[in-house]
Parts: structure tokens; sequence; C-alpha cells
């Protein structure tokens, strides 16, 4: 035998040692870290947290981006960011599927008259788009370039608006379909500012909304969501009472205290009648406002009854109401803002504003001189006039980044035929394809927001950071860098004086710097700026909102007397204006109401269906001013007679494969001003996606409620709830079968506050996100085979009409039903209480979630994957499933794990709080509470001794570790004055 | 079909001459109905695999339900292996003399369809290749099966089953086998020639046979009992509305017996037609089976009146809804022809013209079966798809791949009886010759 020296030996063991590794490799390969000499602040398996901002809309939530590998794998809102306070909607939770959307441009290329892509580097895409703007500026033209933008804030709008200024361009238009303009110019009539205000809504005591759906889409959802829970925060003496004006049970209408039910465009009418009322009981001091006589003199032309037929409210109810206004100190009225919700919504908002004056205290709630940045938003007769200079052709040439105005904007279709005719070019600087990029000729794609550098300033004060959280995941380069570097090479020298835009934003923070007058150098401030996501200050004192005018607006419109229907579209949880229609985890996400998923339908009340004969799924062709569509009927009660309802953010024709061939673009349909629309049933049947089994709960009292008076009573006798938790103390051995499960140090356990929770499903894109839980589409939820790990359940009760949201995830249960009966002890119940579901010991026996009273347990019927470069955002701390295991809700026991290894060495145990899985952590108005049981001061301990708490189907003594609070209800006849 | 009077045979070697001339070479058609068979078999295999590699999701299974044929063919195949044991076994400890002629058929299709049953409790697995993690083997990492799971219990019933009834099909068979190998010559007579074990015959081995049958009789009369008791307990054990009974077992095996009885006159009503045994299984036998039905039958109405008795009874809602709804939902179709053939059906056995009639019973025998299978397919898909939690409820109908590997499993049932048929004797050689000797006819 020949010596084999050490080196062979371990050549040999190597070799061998690869070999067998090989050879039982699982179905993924493994991969070494990619890193030889990994950056300084990337560590292999543990995460990095960069602050960032949110700009999936105006709201400009602060962001905390957990980058894992040199990869984001998750977002969470930033704790100290004054907007969102940590939370996060389901919108942005799904941000990073726009980061990683599989449909992006993956770098700048060219679009001949075909429309056939053809990749480009970007020497060649600077140096034609830079052709295409200096034959323009050659020939003294630059006027007829426009470069239209979304919504922009902060130093990338700074630097836009120089871009152009130094191109001598034809303007910068920024497009928002939300843009809320009707606040601005009511804001403007009243207040004298042109503004979206600010509303401090917690400090309120009454919120009366004419359609403005401020828990969902309106403006800043998660801050409102909160600022409202706070609101309704029984603990803090009294209760708030919430009135919603509307033709159709929004999401947010579905948790007011009273539905009154208007149709779309008389919603003025009953906040005319309602400042008719209260008028006199006006209390400024200033007192009579200019204006004053004419409102008075206008306000004498209508008759109540009048203005109550026309608004088809009834007499008692709205003197309720009015009685609730006049008792109120400080009452906040809010409006839509939103032609498609309501064609009034300019008047609307007008008397709305009226209404907050009113009541001095009011004022103090009411933020106009801070509003929001949405108000500096193209206005509607900007874009028509660029429109009509499109189609005179005086615009040769427009450059669009981040707007759609051929999806969102009717009257921009012209856009398409301009292209067709060969007079107006298209550069698109957007970083996925979309129905307007989609004609342009020349594409130089900007990174996504997560890549690149920028600031966001939402509202005057608050100046959120926006920095790279990763590398590029394609060849794309920042919008700054993009508009730097053509300006370099139309205009010798640095013209714009930076290189490179995060120099550009930090020459501004400079400034800031320096205007505030902060003491240390910049460099140290900047990155702490850095590391807290931005910088606000908090007004020091509440100016008071002071009144301008109460005129009345000089035209008011008179109804158009249209036949048929009433066409309503609103925006949605899931895709706001259309925005998030390509991505899957949005797509899968139950619409909070209708519960169905990857479509879009038509709300039809059950009497107007009876009467056309109309039944659920049936396909109807809807004629409208904007041309016809064809869209299933969904025959609801949520909407009133006489109104159709639709959702905005379908029906895309060019924005991806997720977007593809799902639902009618609401937008085309309803345009302002006439919303009458007339339907025609069709012989035709279309299935929606639904997840849910049915409308009610049957009376079987899962979601339950408490009558306010009650709580209080029982709550002032310190009366305790009849639980069975999940503890050693609730065994008992006439009803036990099985000893008490001991548990060391912990048992986790979860608070779900019914009366908290608003349906909006951030929590269910937060565990997508976090647990890597399938996308399914739109055919296997159909079969009844959706993974979502939560689910809002939402439940119809009749008589008043009412809903209930009732959050569903594992239950974690003491005494399991899904543990005994599993053959191979995959269900397994830990040393700490957790239900952990052993995938590598399941068998798909499925016996588990046949036997679970919950149905949380959700089952892989195939090994599903994500498109390239979805998989990117995968969480390696948690297992990707395969086909056939079971899976459900872990409390996110990896988070556990990682907060032990943190304290690990401290000698001490995890603080309430410590934890918090993703549901909790992203929940808007902390609806979810998470903690150990078995510390009697945790904050679970301490909801679950609350007279509001019970545990859902108590009886069958399965020991819930889920524990949840009922929903306060307000009688009306306590409210009564 | 009509029942021909050939003459009963009256001598030993005349039953020989009857029996084992039924195994004499068989015609094209025989090839022809076992290939067409077997390519049933191999096509529901292979959708089988075609599962296996894509996942449970071709299957039309769903949240909730998440049991869906597989396990109504598995109780329903189940059912029908019961019969058998109870023919050879229990009849046999009865003394209850028009068995002899059928049990040997009844024993066969027992063995057939436990083997059946078992697998779709396999088919149904979403991870088949770890199956063997049910098993209680010893291992490395000491882990063992969890002993409460009904389906550990259902495990080592039915694998008990199957070894106890082949056992005591293949021991029965013995001294026909070897009567088999002293008739033939070649390498038949090899083979039958190592499947009768020497048998020779003597008094020493008939006095073992005899206690040894004796004992596996004895043995096997409870496991008819148990296995299907344990098999109910699926249900019974669990906390779904409609399934969480006492009633369970006693129902479940009663349902079994019933179902069984009804595939052995679909099965013989053919069989002793094709064959040539009408002498040997007379109407009489068959009508005993038609008595005996009407029992079952009777027993499982009562069972299905005091379901909703109990659940009535109970107050609890949950309950009381599933069975209104199971009687008025969606699957009310279902549970109207389950009623109405399984309870409806087998009354018509009261009349002596109808089960003495041959095409009134196989029609009959038919019904059953049908009904049974759709009594499974209610108790499963009907509990299952209306729950505890509204929101979560959900209907099921079956995908083309279950529906395939339905048929397989009905393909290689048949394959497997065709083979019986003209391989071994398909009724008892010696028996009958006793018979002859205790009663002067066969």
């Amino acid at each position: 035998m020949p010596s084999l020296g050490r080196r062979h030996f371990l050549k040999l063991l190597g070799l061998v040692g690869s070999a067998s590794l090989t050879g039982c490799s699982s179905e993924s390969p493994r991969r070494l870290i990619p890193y030889l000499n990994p950056p300084k602040d990337v560590v292999p398996g543990k995460a990095s947290w960069y602050a960032t901002t949110c700009m999936e809309c105006q709201a400009g939530c602060g962001l905390w981006a957990r980058n894992r590998d040199g990869r984001v794998v998750k977002l969470e809102g930033n704790p100290a960011h004054p907007v969102n306070r940590g939370a996060l909607c389901a919108r942005g939770q799904a941000g990073l599927q726009g980061l990683y959307d599989p449909d992006r441009f993956r770098g700048p290329g060219e679009k001949d008259g075909s429309g056939v892509f053809r990749a480009l580097s970007w020497e060649e895409a600077f140096s034609k788009a830079a052709m295409e703007l200096k034959g323009l500026l050659s020939r003294g033209e630059g006027e007829r370039a426009v470069f239209m933008t979304g919504l922009l804030t902060g130093s990338l709008r700074d630097l836009c608006i120089k871009w152009v200024e130094k191109l001598a361009l034809g303007g910068l238009v920024m497009y928002e379909p939300l843009s809320y303009e009707p606040l601005a110019q009511a804001a403007q009539k009243v207040f004298g500012t042109w503004a979206v205000p600010h509303y401090s809504m917690e400090k309120a005591d009454l919120i009366i909304s004419f359609g403005a759906d401020f828990l969902s889409t309106w403006i800043s959802p998660v801050e409102y969501a909160r600022r409202f829970s706070e609101f309704r925060t029984p603990e803090e003496g009294k209760r708030g009472f919430f009135v919603f004006f509307g033709p159709r049970l929004s999401q947010t209408a579905a948790n007011a205290d009273m539905w009154l039910q208007v149709r779309p465009g008389a919603q003025r009418y009953a906040a005319l009648a309602l400042l008719k009322a209260s008028w006199k009981d006006k209390e400024g001091e200033k007192a009579p406002w200019p204006g004053s006589a004419h409102l008075e003199a206008f306000l004498e032309k209508w008759e109540e009854e009048t203005l109550l037929s026309k608004a088809g409210l009834k007499r008692e109810e709205f003197h309720f109401v009015r009685k609730l206004f006049q008792r109120s100190r400080r009452p906040i009225v809010l409006s839509s803002g939103l032609e498609t919700v309501d064609p009034h919504a300019h008047e609307t908002a007008w008397i709305s504003h009226v209404l907050c004056s009113l009541k001095k205290e009011s004022l103090e709630l009411i933020d106009v001189g801070r509003g929001w940045s949405v108000a500096s938003a193209a206005k509607r007769s900007e874009l028509l006039s660029l429109r009509d200079k499109i189609e005179s052709k005086e615009i040769s040439l427009l450059l669009v980044h981040g707007a759609n105005p051929v999806f969102s904007f009717p009257e921009f279709e012209v856009l398409e035929e301009a292209v067709r005719k060969g007079h107006l070019k298209l550069i698109g600087l957007s970083s996925t394809e979309d129905e307007t990029t989609s004609l342009s000729s020349l594409i130089l794609p900007a990174s996504n927001f997560l890549e690149d550098w920028a600031d966001v300033e939402p509202r005057p004060g608050i100046r959120g950071i926006v920095q790279p959280v990763m590398g590029t995941v394609f060849d794309t380069r920042g919008l700054g860098d993009v508009l730097l570097e053509l300006t370099r090479r139309l205009i010798p020298g640095d013209p714009l004086g930076h290189y490179s835009f995060d120099g550009f934003l930090k020459e501004r923070w400079k400034s800031f710097h320096e205007e505030l007058g902060i003491p240390g150098g910049f460099d140290s401030w900047w990155a702490e700026i850095l590391r807290r996501g931005g910088q606000w200050v908090e007004p020091s004192s509440s100016k008071r909102c002071e009144v301008a005018s109460v005129s009345p607006p000089m035209e008011w419109a008179s109804d158009e007397g249209g036949q048929g229907f009433e066409l309503l579209a609103y925006p949605t949880v899931q895709f706001l204006d259309g925005r998030g229609a390509n991505r899957p985890w949005l797509q899968e996400l139950p619409d909070p109401m209708t519960q169905i998923t990857w479509g879009s339908w038509l709300e039809i009340h059950p009497q107007d269906a009876e009467r056309l004969g109309i039944s659920n799924e049936q396909v109807v062709v809807l004629k409208g001013f904007g041309g016809e569509a064809e869209i299933p009927a969904y025959v609801t009660p949520l909407t009133i007679p006489g109104v159709l309802s639709m959702p905005l953010g379908q029906g895309h024709t060019s924005f991806g494969r997720f977007a593809k061939g799902c639902g009618v673009n609401g937008w085309k349909l309803c345009s302002r001003g006439a919303n009458h629309v007339s339907i025609q049933p069709r012989a035709l049947k279309v299935k929606f996606a639904n997840t849910d089994g049915s409308l009610s709960q049957h009376g079987r009292g899962l979601a339950q409620g408490m009558d306010l008076g009650e709580y209080q009573e029982a709550k002032s006798k310190g009366q305790l709830p009849k639980l069975r938790l999940p503890l050693p103390e609730a065994y008992d051995p006439k009803e036990d079968f099985y000893p008490p499960h001991k548990h060391n140090l912990y048992r986790w356990a979860m608070v779900v506050d019914l009366d908290r929770c608003i349906g909006c499903g951030a929590c269910v894109i937060a565990c997508n996100a976090e647990n890597n839980v399938a996308i399914v589409g739109r055919e296997l939820v159909l079969q009844g085979r959706e993974m979502q790990w939560i689910r809002i359940e939402r439940y119809l009760e009749d008589h008043p009409l009412k809903v209930r949201f009732l959050p569903m995830l594992c239950q974690h249960c003491d005494a399991a039903p899904c543990e005994s009966v599993c053959p191979v002890y995959a269900p397994h119940h830990s040393a700490e209480g957790l239900n952990n579901q052993v995938y590598n010991r399941c068998i798909g026996t499925r016996f588990c979630s046949q036997n679970c009273p919950y149905k949380v347990r959700r089952f892989n019927w195939f090994t599903f994957t994500r498109p390239k470069p979805l998989h990117l955002q995968l969480n390696p701390d948690v297992t990707v499933r395969q086909k056939g295991v079971m899976e459900k809700c872990s409390f996110c026991v990896q988070r556990i794990v990682e907060a032990k290894n943190r304290i690990r060495g401290e000698r001490r145990t995890l603080r309430d709080g410590e934890v918090i899985p993703a549901c909790a952590q992203t929940c808007p108005t902390e609806a979810l509470v998470f903690g150990n049981l078995m510390d009697p001061e945790s904050r679970v301990a301490r909801l679950s001794r609350d007279p509001r708490a019970y545990q859902v189907l108590g009886h069958l003594n399965t020991k819930p570790a889920v524990i949840y609070l009922r929903r306060l209800e307000t009688r009306r006849e306590d409210m009564a004055p | 079909m009509k029942d021909w009077q050939a003459s009963t045979p009256k001598s030993y070697s005349e039953v020989q001459e009857m029996i084992l001339g039924a195994l004499s070479p068989p015609g094209r058609s025989y090839w022809g109905a076992v290939i067409l068979c077997l390519f049933g078999l191999l096509y529901g295999a292979s959708c089988w695999a075609y599962q296996i590699l894509t996942g449970m999701g071709v299957a039309g299974i769903n949240h909730p339900v998440n049991w869906g044929i597989y396990l109504v063919n598995f109780v329903f195949w189940v059912g029908i292996a019961h019969s058998g044991t109870l023919i050879s076994a229990i009849l046999y400890l009865l003394r209850a003399r028009w068995r002899t002629s059928i049990a040997r058929a009844a024993e066969a299709m027992t063995v057939f369809a436990v083997m059946i049953a078992g697998l779709f409790p396999f088919i149904h697995l979403g991870r088949v290749w770890i199956f063997y993690w049910i098993i209680p083997y010893p291992n490395q990492r000491d882990l063992w099966p969890n002993f409460q799971s009904p389906l550990v219990f259902d495990f080592l019933a039915i694998s008990t089953y199957l070894t106890v009834s082949s056992m005591f099909w293949y021991m029965g068979m013995l001294p026909d086998l070897a009567a088999l190998r002293d008739q033939s010559t070649g390498l038949k007579r090899r083979i039958y020639g190592i499947f009768s074990l020497g048998w020779q015959g003597t008094h020493i081995q008939w006095r073992h046979y005899g206690t040894a049958y004796l004992l596996f009789a004895a043995f096997a009369t409870p496991l008819v009992i148990s296995v299907h008791s344990v098999v109910s307990w699926d249900f019974a054990l669990s906390i779904v509305p409609g399934w969480h009974s006492t009633i369970f077992a006693p129902y479940f095996v009663a349902g079994a017996i019933h179902s069984g009885l009804a595939m052995v006159l679909t099965l013989l009503i053919p069989m002793r037609g094709l064959l040539g045994l009408q002498p040997l299984i007379n109407v009489g036998t068959l009508e005993s089976i038609a008595k005996t039905m009407v029992l079952t039958g009777l027993i499982v109405g009562y069972s299905y009146g005091v379901e909703y008795f109990m659940a009535w009874y109970s107050g609890n809602m949950f309950e009381w809804d599933t069975f209104i709804w199971r009687a008025f939902g969606h699957y009310a179709p279902q549970f109207w022809v389950m009623v109405v053939c399984n309870v409806a059906g087998p009354l018509l056995f009261l009349i002596k013209a109808i089960r003495t009639n041959l095409i009134w019973l196989f029609a009959v025998g038919i019904i059953v079966n049908i009904g049974m299978w759709y009594e499974r397919f209610v108790i499963i898909v009907g509990s299952m798809s209306h729950e505890y939690v509204p929101h979560a409820w959900g209907v099921y109908s079956p995908s083309w791949v279950e529906l395939s590997i339905m048929l397989g499993s009905f393909s290689m049932f048949l394959f497997l009886f065709l083979l019986f048929c003209k391989f071994v004797p398909p009724v008892s050689v010696f028996e009958m010759k006793e018979h002859l000797w205790t009663h002067g006819k066969a």
C-alpha cells in the first residue's frame, strides 16, 4: 500500500466527502456563502437593519429594511417615525415585491415601432436620450419636452425642478391619481391655504366622515388608523363616536359606530343639512367670518326637508347625528376628496371644512399650515392643459417616471394616439413597465426606492431619508443620477453642481443642519439621520387654524339627471390606484369586505339584482361615460340600492404577469361628473376567487361584541372573564383527559383586540413576507388552497347591517386537537407552549388540519415556487416548505429564537415586548399583542384579565393561547343627548 | 341471468370434477377481461405516480376538505373486506351451513379488498415516500409513532387484519391446492406443489388442520368487529361535528358487513354462472345472504336515525347544523342516495320473489354498493366541509386523478378476483365433500 501522506489524505477526504454530499443533496442546490471578502457590515447569518422611508404612496411612512446576506428580506415600520410609529400597511409590506418584481426592466433599452424591446448599454441609452433632448434644445424648443413624474418631495423634487429649469424644458408635471385636489381647493377657500389638511383625530370626540376611507386608503391610512384607534380607546375616559356617510359599507364604514346611507354625490346634501342645522351653534370668536352673510343667504335657500330627501336620509337618524355634533366639543368632519367616490367632492369638502370651523377646539385639530405634500401634485387643470398641448402637437417629448396616467386618467388616452401617429416620443424612466411606459421608445429604468437615495417630506417638518438598503437587483440607476448624467451630456461642465445624486442630497441636508442650528459636526449628525431614518420636529405648539372665508362656492353644481345606476369606484387597500397590482401578495390578499382575490367585481344591491335578474357571479356589461366593460356582479348589501361600486386598481394591460388579466380598470369607467352607468346582464358567469365560506357566522359567536356600558360596569366591578387559559392552573380533572403541560419560563400567547382590529390585512402580508408563505394564484384560491397563515374573517350581521372582523391564526392550544391525531408527532407542543409544526417530520396525513376546529392549518398541495427574482425575498430564517407538508402560524418562532440568542449571557429572561411576531409588529392599531402568559405583568396576561376577553370556540376546551377581546359597541340610546 | 338447474353433484368425484372443472383453461374473453383490468390497474398506478411527482394538488381536496375520496375508498374497501371473514369465520363458528359454498370466494374478496384498502391511506399521504415513519420500528433517533393517534391504531389494525385474513384464506386452501397438484402435471404441478406445502391428507395433518382452522376462525372473529371499529375511530376520535360520536364503531361494523354482503352478491352471481357452479352456490345460499342484508340494512338505518337524534338531543348547535346541512345542503343528493340505497334497497328482500330472483339480487347488491360508497362520502366530506368556522366552509369534488385512481382500484380488485377464479378452486372442494357426507347433498 502506498504511503498516504497527510495532504493526500485530506485531498481524498475532500473528494469523497464532496462526492457523497453531491449524491444526497436536497431538491434545492446548497450554495456557499457568496462572499470571499465580506463587506464590513455583512455578517453571514446576521441581519442588518437600515432605516429608510416608504415611497409606495405619498404618506411617507418610515421603514426599517432587514437585510440578510446582501438582500432585503423584510420591511417593517420605523418605530420612531412620526407618521407610522412602527406600523406598516399591506402595500408597504409588499414594497419588497416591487423591488423584486420579475417584470421590472432589467436594464436600459429601446423599443422599435412594433414594440419589441432591445437591450442597450447605459452609455448607448444616455447618448440616445441626450440626442433626443439635444435635438429640441438646439432648436430652442425645450418647451416641447415635458417631464412627468409621480408625486415627488424633498431633494428629488428639487433636483427635478432644477433640471427642468436648467434645460429650459416645458415643465415638471407631478401626476398623482389620488391627489385629493378637492380637499386642497376647499382648504384654499375656507382656510386661505392650498393644502390637504392634516387631522389630529385622536384628540377629537366625534368623527364624521363623508366618504373618506381613512382606515384603508385615504391620504395616510396607517397614521390615521393609529390615531383612530387612540380616538376610540375606551381606557382613557370617553370613547369617541364615529359616523360614516356614504353609499357603500367600506372597510372604514365597517368600523364606524353608525353608517348612514347616502347616494354618491348626495354627500354634499347631507353635509349641507348638517351645516344648516348647526350654523347657529358656531363658536367662532371672530365671527362673523368673511362670507358669513353669503353663507347664511345660501343656507336660507335650502329647506331641510329638501336636503334630507335629496340625500336620502331618515329624519331621526339625521337628527341624532345633528345632536351629536351639537354636543360635541371637538368634532372632526372629513370628506373623501375623490371624485370617483363622490362626484361633488369639491362641495362636500368645502362644507366639511366649514363644519369643522364651527367648533373652536376643532380648529386646533386641523393642521393646514403643515398639510400633506400631496397638495403639490399637478392639478387637474394642469393635466388637461398638458393633454391639450399633446393633442395640438405642442409637445413632442415626454419623459415619464413613476406616473401612469394612461391607466388612471382616461383623458390621457390621447398619448397612445399621439405616439402612434409619431408626433410624440416618450422616454421612460420608470423602473417597471406600465401602460404609460410601454409607449416609450427609449427606456432608462430608474432604480427602486429601496436601491436609491432620496428623501421624503410627507408633511412639512417630517423629513424621512431614503437610502439604498441593498445593491441594485437589475442594471438600473437612480433617477437623480440619470438626470445628472443627462445634464452633463447636454450642458458641458457640471451644471447642477454635483456628480451624483447622493452628493446633491447631502448638500441639501447640510443646509438643514445649518438651518436647524444643530450642534456638532454634520457628519455625525448625518450618521445619526441615517440611523434614525430622518429628521422630524414636533410642532412646538399647535397653532389654531384660521378661517379665511365661509362664503359658499360661486356655483353649486346641479344634479345631473342621468339615467340608470350611479357608479362608485374606490381605491383599494391592496392596490390603491393600481400601483400595487403586480404584487402577488397583494393580489392574493382578500378584499376586506368581499374577501375576493385576484380580480375585480361590481357590487350591486340584492334588490337591484333581483329586479334585473342578475345573480351573483353573473357577468354584466357596464356602459359608462368612458366606454363599456364586462365585469362579474357581486350581489351584496354592502352597496346601497341604485348604486354600483367597484374597486380601482385592476384591469392593467401591461403591468406585468400578476396584474395581467385581472379584472377591469375602474378609472376608465368612472369619469368625473358623469357617473351614471347602465348595466346589461350576460348569460355568463365568472367565479370569484373568494376566500370566505360564508357571509355570516350563523350565530356561532366566533366574533363577539360587548356593550360599552356593560363593559364599563364589569370593569369597575373588577369582573374577570371566564377563560380556560393555556396554563396548568386551568387544568380540571373533571374536564381534562390529559395532564396539563408544564412550561418553563415562557408560555407564549397573543391577545387580539377586536375593538382595535380594522380589518386592513396588513398582518397577512407581513406574515407572508416573514414566513415565506406561498402565493398560489387565482386557480388554486378557487379550489380553496390559499396558504396564508393568518386571515381576517369577515362576518356580516343583519339588522342593522354591520361587519365583524376576526383575525384568525393558529391558536397554539394547550390541548391541541392537531397534536393528538398526528401519527408521527409532526405537530409538537414545545416547552414554551408553542404548537410547533415539524416540517421534516410531517408525512402529510392532513389529519391535524382535519381536526383543527379553527381551520388554520395549510397544506402544501404542490411545491410552490416564485419566479425569479422574487425568490431573493425569502427569509433565510424560515424553511421553504415542499409539497406534501402541513404548515401554519408558528408565532414567528424564528424571532423568539433570535431574541433568546440576543440575550444569551445576560442571565435574564425575555422582557415583555422583546419578541413581536410579524403580524403584531405591523398592525397599525396594535390590535395584536404578543407576550408571555406566565409573566403576570406582561401585556397579554393583563389583557387576558379584561372583562372583554374570550376564547373562540372556548367550549371545546382546547385552551387556545390566542385570547380575543370583544368589540365594543356603543348603543345609540347611550349616546342620545 | 337464468338460474338453470344443473344436476346437483351426488358423489365426491362429481364435486371435485365440478369445482376443479371450473379451472379449465379459460377462453379469450376471460383473458380479454384480465388484460382490460390490468390496463385499468396500470392506469390508476400511473395516475398515482403522477400525483407523487406533482403533489397532492392534483387531487380535488382542499381546505377544509382535506380528506377526499381516497379515504372514502379506503373505508369502502375495508367495509367490503368484512363479509369474507364474517362468512368464513363467524358463520363457521355458528355452523351456518349455507356458508360452505361461498366462503372461499368471499374470503378471496376479503383479502383483495384489504390489500386495496391498505393502499389508499398511502395514496392519500402527502409524502408517501416516508410512510414507514408511521411504523413503530426501532431507530437511532428514538422516534416513535404517536400511539394516541387513531391513524397508528388504524395502521396496526389493517395490517393485522390483512395478515390474519390472508393466512386464514391460504390455510383453508391447502387441501384443495394439494388436490390440484395431484391432478395436474408439469410446471403446474410443481407450482401447486410448492403452494400446497406438502399436504398429504394424513390423519395427523387433518387433525392439525382442524385445530388451526378453528383457532383462526376464533381469532379472526373479533377482528371483524375490531378492524372496522378502529377505522371508525379515525373519525370518532376527532372533534369534527358529525364524526365525534360513540355510535361510530357499531355503525361502521354494521355498514361494513352490509356492504360486504352486497359485494358478495355482486361477485358471486356472475361467477357461479360463468364457472358453472350453480348447483353448489344455489339460490338458497343467495337468499340467506339477502336475509342477512335485511338485518344489516335495518341496523344501518337505525344508526342514521340515532345520529340525528343524538345531534338534536345534545343541544350542540354545531352538531345539529352539520346534520341539517348533510340532509339539505350541498351534498343533499348524495345523502338521499345513501339513505334510499342502504335502507330502502335491502327492504325489498322482504319479498320472497325478489330475494330469490337473481336479477333482483344482483341489482340490489349493486344499489347497496353504491349506497355504501356514498355513505362514506357523506360522512367524510359532508362533515369536513361544514365544520366550526363558517369562514372556512367549502365544498369538494373529486378530480380526474382521484377518479382514475378509484377506477384503478376497482380494476385491481377485478383483476385479482379474475385470477382467483381460474387459478384457485373458487369453492372449497373438501368442505363440499364434507357437506355431502353430513347432509347427503352438496
